[in-house]
């Protein structure tokens, strides 16, 4: 366990404070379910009515909120503190010889560039290269300087949309631990010397015939390509190796077995009525999810009126799309292929398919489900629709299911007929394979026998990322020469000596491929901010050293397209125009068509798959984030504070069991559980997750980096350490180990009790049948489509009651939301999109542990159901603009007002910080700055140069003491007011996009004037599904959910008795 | 005799004291009001620019250096190769536009004393009032006329009026009684959030 033991004493004293979050869940297994039989709940605290949660929903500021400031954790008279008491002394002594009318200065520019106005945003195309899916950006500038990452709208694959760590991408270029220079054993050198040490090194390696080994990540780039097959010419010992924690290797090898083609075709996830995912997280963690969630959620709008697709969950796991399945089937994940050749069977009798080998499953489906518990209903559910929708089906194997089961899986969509929902017109694209366990097994010997004299670390960090098995650390203190491009320091780098610092993305020339038919560009946001290089450029520089230049990889890019990629694209224009229109667009178009389509299935396949059985121990699955992704986000505060969508957990990385198996280790949450594979073990801190299979263990990989800066050093456990070098399953998936009960606990964070919407105690539990979640079902939808108006499911009866106050008339425009929960995914993304958007601090664990995270959107998840199998709502909730805003009537300064426009207005500097505004809002949406997080958070890193640079300059940076909330992008509606005036027109409401509506990628946020009747907006607020969260309150709120229908052929839950 | 000198203090001494500290705040805050909000300010600048010269006796167009007005929220001070356009013919062989010169060839940026300023947390908005035909002068007042004498040639633009919120209201409640002339006028908004954010 890696977070430090003083950490873990501290906490036992914090425990105390804290109730036991599961020590109802143990002991009464059963009533649990009666006493919520029909109620959301969001954790195991509300659904026991322990009493904490009670007491936490009538404090809205818990007593850990209130709590005087612990001197001793200050950063006290730190340096920055000094020097500015020092200052503000030097100010008051020299205030007397200056000017005090004196105002500053202006600089204007030198000589200004062509395209810049002060004041007005640029916007530039590129590609971000955070992973390998190479999605198109858009970046926006303002004076230079790159302030908001968004999707760019015109690349074919994310159309737009960007996932959180897309978003939150921006602060790792304005990260001030960015390595400035070139570095040789923690000593400042220069380039030149480093180049000239290097490439000695490279002849040397050449000359004496030893291996020169470069470990990249995935290559996306085919320029990149290009350059590394030129640099192997230049020195022939060259080898070079890559690798991806997460990568979909499983499924494109099982498809290079089930089809005899080496490249996947995409999937049409559109065209598919159900959907079957398979220990699957399609729609968050998982590639492509940002496309996927696209595709999934444009066939669940009720606008559109296309019939809703269905989609089955079979995990072990509980994940976005598991939460999100109209049918979740809990099965443990190492029995996932059986149930599929329990399908494969089915279907082929049903089917009377012949040459299947007869043991090519134990059991029939029928005993399979019994022996697994299974529900009865989703299960024959699952049956007859993939037997209904055949060749209109998908079932989709998740990226760390083994190769055997994604041959299974192939085979089953085969019998179905669903691969016709392959595209035959686009396939992935891939430049260079992963390599394989053994190549990267055979690079260690070769360090470790010395024949490896160079090894160059591209942009990676195999030391932390790989398994230990390999012993790659101490392999490479054999190395002579041991070089790492990176940004920031690693874990590798602190074992390289030399440490060559790169571009960030932002600084970047490149080209991507990832699928036929177009090409993705990257071209620079900014000049580099330090003495750093692209890596494509050293190692270019390397490959024929000559005196290096800004430019010089800029023109290899360009030139390779004008000689390789321009004549392919039968343009007629000029290169440079064609180069210029490329860069501008970010995406180029190509037409090219995918060699021969999938043939048919190899049935000597079939022999090398159904052989996985489930283990009698626990399976441990090792998951991808939102957050840190394999490690390389650490460093970054705004993912490590975005809570995690199932478990609104911030900061850590934990062991997620189910309610069962708990009790089974006789641990609760914080406590800790020691896992043991084989010979590698670690301990982690215990999380109880309700719908998690039983005997399975969910961990985060990528936490715990030794070396990743003043913020991501040391957050969560080490889980890579568990990795197997040749694993049985896979290098995510282990059946075989061994937990017991470890020695301490450990305080996990969980916002999901933060910021409760029902807080009158007077009202205890009627906030269930308040309707702030409402479902129903598509058939009761056809049935009756205001079937949810009609339901008299509130007490207090809100439409006949009278308003209570006085109405106010909004002519003009006025601006409302709508968020249409069947699309919703919970994914996060638009919390990042705020966070980047507004100015957002990080608070830092601390900070949310006493309920000061300060993100104007949250996303509350609501469960539903038992803890062994609860369906889950996500509702994004954000300041409501309420016409008759509570907060306004009890604010003494009147800082919070309303506008004419139907906003609800703060005005930062009346602010006097009563916070009864917060206490009046039923929302409880508003924020308040208990400290300046800039100043407090690890030593005021936010105000470090250059992370005090990103701000967004249209929105107040706050200080200390004053209530924030969410603005509705006041900043974007002024713009287009001012726009407006400009071109002397109306204010369009649909001109106007809010930070989170840019972001989602389900198109699940509306936004616009809602005195416009034919706005889209305004459609979803008059849809029969529409509802306010609390409408009895009558603050007549001016977000509009639209409820979520669930696609079942069951009723759903009956809500309320009455 | 001791109660006789508590009553004089209760009720002469007090009250005269009270009066002279309360005169004396109310006469030196009227008096300084207008040199505290800036009016009458006139700092030095780093080359002695003329407005009188370029916007009054040459006629130049204000948006011809000032061109971020109509189009954004900051009106912008012209980047030195504006000047340069002109001056690196005209009128060469003077001491001020030497100096300018010499910024622009040593790409050293020019440090313009600031004479008008917004607080930060007041989104204050050029381009709207510009674009709805309220005209530079209206608050930075004859700026085309305002070189000064002879004796004074480093002080020739002051600020005119005061940049208060008082005075920001005062148009926006009134803009129809201010400005006559703009039929199309409309009412100014007076909601906090059309300026803080």
């Amino acid at each position: 366990m890696c977070a430090e033991e003083k950490a873990m004493d501290r906490t036992e004293d914090m425990k105390k404070d804290i109730t036991k979050d599961t020590d109802g869940a143990l002991k009464s297994g059963n009533t649990a379910s009666e006493q919520n039989e029909n109620g959301y709940w969001r954790s195991f605290k509300e659904l026991y009515n322990d009493p904490s949660f009670s007491k936490a929903v009538k404090n809205e500021f818990s007593p850990e909120a209130l709590k005087a400031p612990d001197v001793s954790k200050m950063t006290a008279l730190n340096r920055r503190r000094f020097l500015a008491l020092m200052g503000a002394g030097a100010a008051v002594a020299a205030a007397g010889c200056n000017n005090y009318q004196d105002k500053g200065v202006i600089v204007p520019y030198n000589q200004k560039p062509e395209e810049v106005t002060l004041g007005l945003p640029n916007y530039y195309a590129s590609t971000c290269s955070g992973c390998e899916s190479a999605c198109g950006i858009l970046v926006k500038t303002r004076e230079g300087r790159p302030i908001k990452i968004d999707g760019n709208p015109d690349h074919p694959v994310n159309k737009g949309k960007l996932c959180a760590k897309g978003q939150a991408g921006i602060m790792n270029m304005y990260n001030p631990e960015r390595f400035r220079d070139p570095m040789l054993s923690k000593t400042q050198i220069n380039w030149a010397d480093a180049d000239k040490k290097v490439v000695d090194a490279l002849k040397a390696a050449t000359a004496a015939g030893k291996e020169i080994a470069i470990v990249t990540h995935k290559i996306v780039s085919p320029t990149a390509k290009k350059l590394f097959d030129e640099f192997k010419l230049a020195y022939p010992t060259t080898k070079v190796y890559s690798y991806e924690v997460f990568s979909d290797t499983a499924r494109k090898n099982a498809w290079m077995k089930s089809y005899g083609k080496p490249s996947m075709p995409v999937l049409q996830l559109d065209k598919a009525k159900v959907i079957v995912a398979l220990e699957s997280d399609f729609l968050s963690t998982e590639h492509n999810m940002l496309e996927y969630t696209r595709l999934f959620t444009q066939n669940r709008d009720v606008m559109s009126g296309r019939e809703f697709n269905r989609l089955y969950a079979v995990e072990g796991a509980a994940t976005v799309t598991g939460m999100n399945a109209d049918y979740r089937i809990r099965l443990r994940t190492d029995a996932i292929e059986e149930f599929v050749m329990c399908l494969v069977v089915e279907f082929a009798a049903k089917k009377k398919l012949s040459g299947f080998p007869a043991n090519l499953s134990s059991n029939t489906l029928d005993h399979f489900r019994t022996k697994y518990a299974l529900n009865e209903t989703a299960v024959k559910n699952l049956v007859a629709d993939l037997d209904k929708y055949q060749g209109e089906a998908i079932v989709y194997a998740g990226d760390k299911l083994p190769e055997s089961t994604h041959i299974a899986v192939n085979l089953l969509n085969d019998i179905l007929g669903n691969t016709k929902l392959y595209s035959q017109e686009i396939e992935s694209v891939d430049q260079m394979p992963l390599s394989a366990p053994e190549e990267l097994g055979s690079l260690v010997s070769a360090m470790n026998s010395g024949n490896a004299a160079v090894v160059i670390h591209y942009d990676t960090n195999p030391v932390y990322n790989l398994s230990p098995e390999y012993g790659y650390a101490d392999a490479l203190r054999k190395v002579p020469l041991t070089v790492t491009l990176t940004e920031q320091v690693t874990e590798t780098s602190e074992l390289s000596q030399y440490v060559l610092p790169i571009h960030n993305q932002l600084e970047c020339w490149g080209d991507f491929k990832t699928r036929t038919g177009f090409y993705s560009m990257q071209q620079p946001i900014i000049a580099p901010l330090y003495n750093t290089r692209q890596k494509e450029a050293i190692i270019l520089n390397w490959k024929e050293p000559k005196e290096f230049n800004e430019n010089l990889y800029k023109d290899y890019l360009s030139a390779n397209w004008e000689k390789s990629m321009y004549p392919a694209t039968g343009t007629a224009a000029s290169f440079k125009k064609f180069w210029n229109s490329a860069l501008h667009d970010g995406v180029v178009y190509v037409n090219e068509k995918p060699e021969g389509t999938a043939a048919t299935f190899n049935a000597e396949a079939m022999a090398s798959t159904g052989k996985v059985r489930a283990s009698n121990d626990y399976v441990v699955l090792l998951q991808s984030n939102n957050n840190v992704g394999d490690g390389r986000f650490a460093s970054n505060g705004w993912l490590q504070e975005l809570p995690n969508p199932i478990t609104k957990l911030v900061w850590d990385n934990y062991a997620a069991l189910s309610v069962q198996s708990a009790a089974e280790l006789g641990v609760n949450t914080n406590d800790i559980i020691d896992i043991s594979i084989g010979n590698r073990r670690q301990s982690f801190p215990v999380f109880i997750q309700p719908g998690l299979a039983d005997k399975v263990i969910e961990i985060s990989l990528g936490y715990c980096r030794t070396a990743a800066g003043i913020v991501g050093t040391g957050i969560g456990v080490n889980a890579n350490v568990l990795i197997a070098k040749s694993p049985a399953l896979s290098d995510r998936i282990y059946n075989d180990a061994k937990v017991s009960k470890g020695s301490g606990t450990y305080e996990l964070i969980s916002t999901q009790e933060h910021y409760p919407i029902d807080s009158d105690p007077l009202l205890k539990d009627i906030q269930f049948r308040r309707g702030i979640i409402r479902e129903g079902t598509v058939e009761e939808f056809k049935k009756n489509p205001g079937f949810l108006k009609h339901e008299s499911h509130l007490e207090m009866d809100p439409i006949n009651k009278p308003q209570p106050y006085a109405t106010t008339e909004y002519t003009g425009y006025k601006w409302g939301m709508s968020i249409d929960l069947n699309k919703c995914t919970g994914c996060g993304a638009c919390v990042t999109a705020c966070n980047v958007e507004n100015n957002i601090p990080i608070v830092g664990k601390d900070g949310v542990k006493a309920n000061r995270e300060m993100m104007w959107l949250r996303i509350d998840r609501y469960y539903y159901g038992t803890p062994d199998a609860p369906s889950a709502n996500f509702q994004p909730m954000l300041c409501q603009h309420c016409d008759y805003a509570p907060c306004e009537n009890v604010c003494p300064v009147a800082a919070t007002t309303h506008s004419t426009d139907g906003l609800n207005g703060m005005t930062y500097n009346r602010c006097v910080g009563t916070r009864y505004c917060s206490n009046n809002c039923p929302y409880k949406v508003r924020r308040f700055n208990y400290f300046d997080w800039r100043d407090r958070f690890r030593d005021s890193f936010q105000y470090e140069e250059p992370l005090d640079q990103m701000a967004n300059p249209e929105v107040t940076v706050r200080s200390r003491g004053v209530m924030e909330k969410c603005t509705f992008c006041l900043q974007r509606i002024m713009k287009e007011r001012q726009d407006a005036i400009a071109e002397n027109r109306n204010v369009e409401g649909s001109n106007v996009t809010t930070a989170c509506q840019d972001a989602c990628p389900a198109y699940a946020i509306e936004f616009g004037n809602v005195n416009d009747k034919g706005s889209t907006v305004t459609k979803y607020r008059e849809h029969p599904l529409g509802y306010s969260v609390l409408e009895e309150i009558k603050v007549m709120p001016n977000v509009t959910y639209i409820a979520k229908l669930r696609n079942i052929n069951e009723e759903l839950h009956k809500k309320e008795s009455h | 005799m001791k109660k006789y000198l508590l009553d004089y203090g209760i009720k002469v001494r007090l009250p005269i004291i009270l009066f002279a500290a309360a005169a004396s705040f109310a006469l030196t805050y009227y008096i300084t009001y207008a040199e505290r909000t800036g009016i009458g300010y006139q700092p030095e600048q780093p080359i002695a620019f003329s407005h009188k010269l370029h916007a009054g006796d040459m006629a130049i167009d204000c948006q011809y250096c000032h061109i971020g007005v109509e189009k954004s929220r900051i009106a912008s001070v012209p980047a030195v190769n504006v000047c340069m356009g002109c001056h690196s013919l005209a009128r060469t062989d003077k001491p001020e536009i030497q100096k300018l010169t010499q910024y622009y060839n040593e790409n050293r940026p020019l440090p313009w004393k600031r004479v008008h300023r917004v607080p930060d947390f007041a989104y204050f908005n050029h381009s709207v009032h510009v674009n709805k035909g309220i005209v530079c002068q209206d608050c930075h007042g004859e700026v085309q006329a305002m070189d000064t004498v002879a004796n004074d040639k480093y002080k020739n633009i002051g600020q005119v009026n005061s940049f208060t919120m008082g005075a920001c209201l005062d148009c926006h409640r009134t803009a129809h009684e201010k400005f006559p002339t703009l039929p199309n006028l409309n009412i100014g908004p007076q909601n906090c959030s059309a300026c803080h954010r």
